[in-house]
């Protein structure tokens, strides 16, 4: 236990006169967090090697595999060190340590990231609401954070507490980045456990961030009727002066709408508008409803182009670096309030704010650096407002009139689409455009990422972004969706209701679209994936990017899928939590469906709740377009917590999956927690995380993998009848290995079942012979 | 003279060793002199086109000739609507995953000696033909695709899609004569 108190004392048994009382733990020094809520668990603030055994269990089974997106190690200067086929490095590392040691740097950043980001949240919110604010999630949510009582033990009670346990977050990332030293660890699979240490500390961080704005800032607390919010490129009301809010930590526009309010100017909406873009813009509308959500990162040029910004207000996270430069061409003041992402601008935090809105306003400053947050927020809107009758929304993304001049010089070079990094045709698209035809270009628009490559490598410098949208205007202006905002955690009353039929099976699996717009082809093919489970009853739950392009898709009403699906955590819901900090609550109710619903201990009891969910929980996450060292935390920490993620084909230059063998049937033998006998129960799931090639294949994997040991006979069968139904309609046959995960007769999907016999008669399948096991790979849980 | 050739994406620079470029007369041969080949395809050869036909029928072709193909994303259907039964279905990870095993095939007979990848995303088949260039040293890897793909081992170079299409027919061709 790498976490000390002061002064700990413990015994089984304490009587006197007063007290009679079994299990004491006394820690001196952290008593207010301590009280003896649950006894305490085997690891409580595990250090970076207290769960390597869970962890080399894992990767035992689900054994990285790398693909090296660079054969050279450039990181100490006795390199570049060419480590391709099997050479060392003049540290003498190999390839495969070399991959593992680069999934854990950027694990480390991801991790590092949420941890600052909840550092800077909490302080903030202490210095304004105190250190004793409370952690209140309301009568429905007991177990308020169950990575902290999962993790360290600690059951946080205030604001203060959050500060404590973020020590622990930072000493352990530090540890961890300090093993990617030249000449440290040199095993791939050490570095693997590191990162999966690593990981899992980005859920706490994560849970910290959230739960700490939820509280203070009044956000929704698990609402599954969280109200619905304006999403898209066309939702800004371009009369009134517009504040765009770009990053992931929220307390900076938060502040602006304060201003606003208090200055009798109304709320969001009324005399400024206010546009969000990526997870700032999940919070402000957990914040306020009337605020907007642009969209995802992929949007940002193309807003800030459109010149529909009157001032631009940064945090921290997935901004444009090059923000500033960019508000300056359509003439817009950047406050820009992180110390993470300062850009070069003078820091103006002495000044007041008048004259620094004087400035802004008077062009002599294109931008300013303000970290007091509650001076950014009145110079924010304040300038927006006087901004607005100069700028006139000044943009440059030309008219349609202007396009076909803008492209003439275009020699189909081809060098735009090389550079592009998902391989559109852009070159195409503009070289149509020269000969006036707009079409392929506007199609872009759905598809393209926004990041620009394109227009630095034109050879003729051509400006390929700005040309998609100009030929797209027409269909930016009714990009206008109804997005649920994000509801924080998940009920311990939902957890109750569906607990049960979670781990038996009947409810067919909850599956999480997180994470970032790298998308292959567009966020519509999450709105359809996401559509496609709701409809066959699993429970949908979203956060971030993906949250947000999942309501690009409407029905035959003209539903987005929050209007058309509930917002509860049940069978056939649709769940949004929120930003990407707010990915923590549906880790977090895998781990509450152990606790809540099958009572396992939670307190300090990482590696067995872990195992729980990997035997038990069928909980798929899906990055689609994970793009961040974020999502690789993020992804990575789920895997340690034994939730399979899939990525999509972008998800492949992360360098490294864990895949499963299904044949290696050693590998999928656990225990049988009521004899100690070992079973095979089949390659459930088979793999940890695998990068698939495209939204027909990641919906067959996503059936496929919410398949767990503890299904029962009737969840096993429902749980089949999609991964048999998907496959029929993809692959026009069953799965070839199906016999993998038919125990009994009973398992057989009833819709199916001649041609599943008929299967398994071919392939030459028996009953199993011990169908029904209590699973566990940790041989300490065997009762007997 | 060898050919000097860009990856096709520019920012995929793996190492300064990469793939041999080779003209189209020389796939066939190279796939012929193979005692064990073996075709990987997946979804772009549903939308790739060749001629009038999507790339899928190229694939269907090399297999009728008797190179065992694995279809991985949803590439099957098509396959089994031409009339091939693919020797597997699986994904591109799985199967590059399994190609690290020198003991490993779909038929069990041994090691494949020349892989081939077609139809199958850019980034995601470098990354595939990474794995195998670093970690299955025993194998020879070859991108059929009009990409230039420096982590195979043989690579078409940078083509347009009628100079492709033409490598395409040649290789049908020749693996029919």
């Amino acid at each position: 236990m790498s976490e000390k108190w002061p002064l700990k004392v413990s015994a089984k048994e304490i009587t006197s006169g007063l007290l009679h009382a079994k299990d004491v733990e006394v820690m001196i020094g952290r008593l207010a967090m301590e009280e003896a809520w649950e006894p305490i668990g085997p690891t409580p603030f595990p250090h970076v090697s207290t769960l390597r055994s869970w962890d080399h269990k894992l990767l035992g089974r689900y054994k990285p595999f790398y693909a090296p997106f660079c054969d050279y190690c450039c990181l100490c200067t006795y390199g570049k060190c060419d480590l391709s086929k099997g050479k060392l490095g003049a540290c003498g590392l190999d390839l495969k340590a070399q991959q593992g040691r680069i999934v854990l740097l950027a694990c480390c950043i991801g991790a590092a990231t949420h941890t600052s980001h909840a550092r800077h949240m909490v302080d903030h919110l202490i210095e304004k609401y105190g250190h004793d604010f409370p952690i209140n999630l309301g009568q429905d949510i007991a177990v308020e954070m169950p990575h902290a009582r999962l993790i360290t033990g600690v059951k946080p009670k205030t604001l203060g507490d959050l500060a404590y346990l973020l020590n622990y977050c930072e000493q352990q990332i530090t540890q961890c980045l300090s093993a990617t030293h030249t000449g440290q660890e040199g095993s791939y699979i050490d570095f693997e456990s590191k990162a999966l240490h690593v990981g899992m500390i980005d859920h706490l961080s994560m849970e910290i961030a959230d739960v700490a704005q939820i509280v203070a800032f009044n956000f929704p607390k698990g609402d599954p009727n969280a109200p619905l919010t304006w999403l898209g490129l066309g939702v800004l009301d371009l009369r009134k002066p517009v504040v765009l809010c770009i990053g992931h930590n929220v307390s900076a526009g938060i502040e602006v709408i304060e201003y606003l309010e208090k200055s009798g100017l109304g709320g969001p909406g009324q005399t400024v508008d206010i546009g969000g873009l990526c997870c700032t813009a999940h919070d402000i509308t957990r914040y306020r409803d009337q605020a907007k959500v642009v969209g995802p990162i992929s949007d940002q040029l193309r807003i800030i182009r459109s010149g529909a910004a009157d001032a631009i207000m940064t945090d921290e996270q997935c901004i444009r670096t090059n923000v500033l430069f960019e508000a300056q061409r359509v003439k817009t003041p950047l406050i820009a309030t992180s110390d993470k992402a300062s850009y070069g601008l003078m820091d103006v935090s002495d000044l007041p704010v008048e004259k620094i809105v004087e400035m802004l306003v008077s062009g002599s400053v294109p931008g300013v650096y303000l970290p007091d947050l509650e001076k950014a927020g009145a110079v924010v809107a304040v300038t927006a407002i006087r901004m607005a009758p100069i700028r006139q929304k000044f943009k440059i993304i030309p008219d349609t009139s202007q396009i076909q001049s803008a492209a003439s010089k275009c020699t189909l070079c081809g060098t735009c689409r090389r550079n592009c990094p998902i391989d559109l045709p852009v070159d195409q698209a503009v070289f149509n455009a020269k000969k006036g035809s707009f079409d392929m270009l506007a199609a872009l628009h759905d598809v393209c990422l926004g990041c620009a490559r394109c227009e630095q490598v034109c050879p003729q410098k051509i400006a390929p972004l700005t040309l998609i949208e100009a030929a797209a205007q027409a269909k930016i202006k009714t990009e206008k969706y109804l997005m649920r905002v994000g509801r924080g955690p998940i009920l311990d009353t939902e957890i109750r209701e569906v607990g049960s039929p979670i781990v038996l099976g009947e409810i067919p699996g909850v599956v999480a679209y997180v994470g970032c717009a790298n998308f292959p082809n567009g966020g519509m093919e999450v709105a359809l994936m996401a559509r496609e489970f709701a409809r066959r009853g699993f429970i949908v739950t979203l956060s971030g990017c993906s949250a947000m392009v999942a309501s690009y898709y409407r029905n035959e009403e003209g539903k987005t899928i929050y209007e058309e699906f509930p917002g509860s955590f049940d069978r056939g819901g649709v769940v949004n939590v929120g930003s990407c900090v707010a990915n923590a609550h549906i880790t977090g109710a895998a781990i509450k469906i152990a606790n809540i619903f099958a009572r396992r201990p939670l307190r300090a009891n990482y590696e067995e709740i872990a195992d729980y969910i990997l035997n038990r929980v069928g909980a798929v996450g899906v990055a689609w377009g994970a793009y961040s060292q974020k999502a690789a935390s993020i992804a990575t920490g789920c895997n340690r917590l034994g939730i399979p993620v899939i990525v999509g084909p972008q998800g492949s230059k992360y360098r490294r999956m864990y895949l499963g063998k299904a044949e290696d049937r050693d590998s999928f033998t656990v225990y049988d927690a009521r004899t100690g006998e070992q079973s095979w129960v089949g390659p459930v799931p088979e793999h940890l995380i695998i990068a698939l090639e495209n939204m027909n294949e990641c919906m067959v994997w996503t059936a496929k993998l919410c398949i767990r040991p503890n299904d029962t006979t009737k969840g096993r069968m429902i749980k089949l009848t999609h991964y048999v139904d998907l496959y029929k309609r993809i692959y026009g046959r069953l799965p070839p290995d199906l016999q993998m995960f038919v125990r009994t007769e009973a398992d057989i999907p009833i819709t199916f079942k001649d041609e599943v016999v008929q299967h398994l008669k071919e392939v030459g399948w028996k009953p199993w012979e011990k169908p029904s096991v209590d699973p566990t790979l940790l041989r300490r849980l065997v009762r007997v | 003279m060898a050919m000097t050739v860009k990856p096709w994406q520019w920012g995929n620079v793996p190492s300064h060793e990469m793939a041999t470029p080779v003209k189209g007369e020389v796939v066939p041969k190279l796939m012929k002199a193979a005692k064990r080949p073996l075709l990987i395809t997946g979804g772009e050869a549903l939308k790739e086109k060749w001629g009038d036909k999507p790339l899928i029928d190229f694939v269907a072709e090399v297999a009728k000739i008797g190179i065992p193909v694995i279809a991985t994303a949803d590439s099957y259907k098509a396959l089994r609507d031409r009339g091939v039964e693919p020797a597997a279905i699986m994904s591109v990870a799985d199967v590059t995953n399994r190609l690290q095993d020198p003991a490993w095939s779909i038929d069990g007979k041994g090691s494949y000696d020349l892989v081939m990848y077609v139809g199958i995303s850019y980034q995601l088949q470098s990354q595939m033909l990474s794995t195998l260039k670093n970690f299955a040293t025993h194998l020879k890897t070859m991108s059929l695709d009009r990409y230039f793909h420096p982590n195979a081992t043989f690579s078409l170079p940078n083509l347009k899609q009628d100079e492709w299409e033409q490598v395409l027919n040649n290789v049908v061709k020749a693996l029919k004569s």
